[in-house]
């Protein structure tokens, strides 16, 4: 913050010309998509105008209640991202401290994390029916391994010398724990977090769309099933803004987390 | 172990001259760690006192054994021979009484620099308002007032080690150890960072250990200077610095300080140079 | 699960704290598996699911051995035909898919990924862009995919390549802002050329960071290339598995996801060992 201020003018210059520039360019893509289009040199069934897209947002909203399909993919995402952070931080924890438990079942994990467990859905499918229950633990068990290896990665990763401050102030070992060892962790668990979040929500919609069933992923899905172009795209543009916000909101609350960085 | 006098009698010195009990008790301390090369001697039979109120330093190059030293009198480190007594009794894990600065960078990152200070009192079950108010109290005293609401990382390495040190002196402790506090910074911080620890410990009457391998550092700011020999860490020679108090660095350019200078570097050239030596023996067997 | 383990294993060892580690945890994995085997086991056979949906793993394994060992489709293999299982058609359909989308993907990623990383101006114009569309879930764009690229393993590869491209590219800028300023001044210093620079100290300078994107890449290749399979597709793994399920052929669907796990951990844990390898 000292040097934003420190920086002045000149920072504010070396900060928003290219941030103009890339606002700028993206305009000018549209537009030239816009006459591209127009022009017959892309084919507008395949491509709809920018304008056309624009237009169909209001259909969108009222016609097929973004609205509350939105809540929809954004409750799943919310009940996984809760089932992951209890689930994902306390085996983290369990493995920390427990080595015997972390010897023999790391490695595991590590694997498990780059499988493709989405494909498990048919299997959920069959045990919690078609049912938002399905696309949640769907979600929360693809995304599980990042969490709990983050968890184990960041409170492994405290520099020792913080937790010699820590014995020498005589601190018990749930105060070691609780005052410096999950703090010190924090930034880098929330980072194993974000990671799930992402996973889960491009499992979740993925599996929206697989099924035809709940929100955003299926709303998608029919459009095009419809051949209703322009909504399609719209209804694309909406989800994108979704992950612009889930970005936005994730990095604000990082940045929270590294004070002062 | 009624007096001051260090029991070794190869140690040429005398002692602070007070009758008053010793703070700090080092009695015969033996360590030495097993490697995969076989067992390593760290600290080979080091035995001195601290009176209370002294500024002591250890100094010797690296592999003396002054960190292992530093860890055992912090209670960090068990499994060595002899024994350690802090105020009449006998070391047995981190004591309430010694306060500890460590050479690595040692903030919580995730605090601001009154919260980092307020820390120790927080552990002690202190009330928010009071201990802040505390906390407060001690960052004025590392010259930190202004910064308290600021974060580590916001800060230089000098302001950090000055948080740390403030942090250790808010728990009050009777005796004050310091691992080479000042070895990340650079010669004039380190030097006036150096006036300010002495205003501090002649303020506090601190009882202060430093551990270091810097000469300046030592001279500067010492009662007494024990030099150790290179591995195994044994006591060379213990050096009364007899400069005036108080003191500040200006002291640096006077005639006394370069003698005591010279003085100790002569003990520490031919400990240095044994170091090196060995190191390099080492890289190159490695290499071969 | 692992608490099963950690409860069965003292009991059942009597001087377990005198083990040495290593015994100790072969134990306890060989533990958890048990425990894992019979209660899947149990539930197989006390029905309480559809008796069909967990069946016993002795029929699971029939299958994965039906699977890789009745040879019912004709291969053309250098001109020769051969009989061999089915599945490694689909296998490779699918391999054929992720491995042209991590190439085309990849090396998308990584050229982005250096210019941004290398350009702040670039990096403060798109770069954020770029982070906006990293969690976006990508399986939304196939119906846009099936219309540019067609129903065959085009829109597949298409899927594949935009999940990889997002992680290389970010991890590719960021792994240039992590290269020691020192490195490229001491290339400066010796008059390396651009490409010099590029291959000479970048690269090697930034090998983690881009194994560790390439990784990341791969995993959501598999996951966008796959769920495209199962969406529209008459032919690779996602296929396969889908149309098991359809047909309600669980043990075969199991083996199926047993013997994709295992190709894809196998193929993470190579790029993986790229990043160790001297």
């Amino acid at each position: 913050m000292a040097a934003q201020s420190h920086g002045g003018n000149r920072f504010i210059w070396q900060q928003a010309v290219p941030v103009l520039f890339g606002i700028a360019c993206l305009f000018a893509v549209v537009v030239l998509l816009e006459i591209l289009i127009r022009f017959g040199f892309i084919n507008r069934f395949i491509v709809p105008t920018p304008l056309d897209i624009v237009g169909s947002f209001g259909r969108i909203i009222v016609d097929e209640h973004v609205g509350s399909r939105f809540l929809l993919t954004f409750g799943e995402a919310l009940g996984a991202t809760a089932l992951l952070t209890v689930f994902g931080i306390s085996f983290g924890v369990l493995l920390h401290r427990v080595r015997l438990i972390r010897l023999a079942t790391e490695t595991w994990i590590a694997a498990v994390a780059s499988a493709p467990l989405v494909l498990m859905y048919p299997l959920f499918l069959v045990i919690f029916g078609r049912s938002a229950l399905t696309i949640i633990m769907m979600g929360f068990v693809s995304a599980l391994p990042p969490v709990i290896l983050k968890t184990l990665e960041g409170l492994s990763s405290t520099r020792p010398v913080l937790i010699n401050v820590g014995r020498s102030f005589k601190l018990t070992p749930s105060q070691l724990y609780w005052k410096i060892l999950f703090p010190a962790a924090l930034p880098t668990i929330f980072v194993g977090v974000r990671l799930g979040m992402i996973f889960a929500l491009i499992n979740i919609v993925g599996v929206e769309f697989l099924i035809n069933f709940g929100g955003l992923g299926q709303l998608v899905n029919e459009l095009s099933e419809r051949y209703d172009l322009p909504g399609t795209y719209a209804a694309i543009c909406f989800v994108i803004l979704v992950s612009v916000v889930f970005f936005i909101v994730t990095e604000r609350i990082e940045k929270w987390l590294r004070p002062g960085a | 172990m009624g007096g001051t006098m260090p029991s070794n009698p190869s140690v040429g010195s005398d002692s602070a001259g007070a009758a008053t009990q010793p703070l700090l008790v080092v009695d015969d301390i033996y360590k030495q760690f097993e490697t995969a090369e076989g067992p390593v001697v760290a600290v080979d039979h080091v035995s001195f006192d601290v009176a209370p109120g002294e500024f002591l330093s250890v100094i010797g190059p690296s592999g003396c054994g002054k960190s292992t030293l530093f860890n055992i009198m912090g209670g960090l480190l068990d499994g060595y021979d002899g024994h350690i007594k802090v105020a009449g009794e006998t070391l047995r894990g981190p004591h309430a009484s010694v306060g500890m600065i460590f050479q690595e960078e040692s903030t919580f990152p995730w605090r601001t620099v009154v919260d980092n200070v307020a820390f120790p009192l927080e552990i002690a079950g202190m009330a928010k308002a009071e201990r802040l108010d505390r906390a407060r109290h001690f960052v004025e005293l590392v010259g930190l007032d202004g910064f308290e609401r600021r974060y580590p990382s916001e800060l230089s390495g000098g302001m950090r080690q000055r948080v740390s040190m403030a942090r250790t002196l808010a728990s009050e402790p009777k005796i004050l150890l310091m691992d080479e506090p000042f070895a990340a910074l650079d010669e004039q911080t380190r030097l006036l960072l150096g006036d300010k620890v002495l205003q501090i410990q002649q303020d506090l009457k601190q009882t202060t250990l430093l551990i270091t391998h810097n000469l300046t550092e030592a001279v500067q700011l010492s009662d007494r200077i024990l030099v150790m020999t290179y591995r195994p860490g044994r006591m060379k020679r213990m050096v009364e610095i007899k400069l005036p108090r108080p003191r500040s660095s200006e002291i640096v350019g006077s005639d006394a300080f370069g003698h005591y200078v010279a003085q100790i570097w002569n003990d520490l050239r031919e400990e240095a140079s044994k170091g090196l030596k060995d190191d390099e023996a080492r890289r190159g067997g490695t290499r071969r | 699960m692992a608490e099963t383990g950690r409860l069965t294993a003292p009991a059942a060892a009597g001087g377990w704290a005198a083990l040495p580690l290593s015994r100790r945890v072969l134990l306890l994995r060989v533990f958890i598996i048990a425990g894992l085997v019979v209660i899947w086991e149990a539930v197989a056979a006390s029905g309480l699911l559809f008796r069909d949906v967990v069946p016993s793993l002795v029929t699971v394994g029939q299958a994965l051995v039906n699977i890789l060992t009745v040879a019912d489709y004709k291969a053309n293999i250098f001109g020769t035909e051969i009989m061999i299982p089915e599945f490694f058609r689909h296998l490779w359909v699918t391999a054929y898919e992720v491995l042209t989308a991590m190439l085309i993907g990849g090396l998308a990623g990584l050229t982005v990924g250096l210019a941004l990383g290398s350009n702040p101006f670039l990096s403060g114009a798109f770069e954020r862009f770029l982070y906006y569309l990293g969690p976006t879930p990508k399986i939304i764009f196939f119906p846009l995919m099936i219309m540019w690229f067609g129903v065959g393993p085009g829109s597949k590869i298409a899927m594949g390549t935009l999940s990889c491209f997002f992680p290389v590219v970010l991890s590719a800028a960021a792994g240039v802002r992590q290269i020691d300023k020192v490195l490229i001044r001491v290339g400066r210093s010796f008059r390396v050329n651009t490409w010099q620079m590029v291959t000479k100290i970048y690269l090697p300078a930034m090998r983690e960071p881009i194994v560790n994107g390439v990784r990341l890449g791969l995993g959501v290749a598999v996951i966008g290339t796959l769920l495209a399979e199962t969406k529209l597709s008459n032919q690779g793994l996602g296929y396969l598995i889908i149309n098991a399920y359809t047909i309600f052929e669980m043990p075969r669907m199991y083996a199926l996801l047993i013997l994709l796990f295992g190709v894809s951990i196998a193929a993470n844990a190579l790029v993986g060992r790229a990043s160790r390898a001297k």
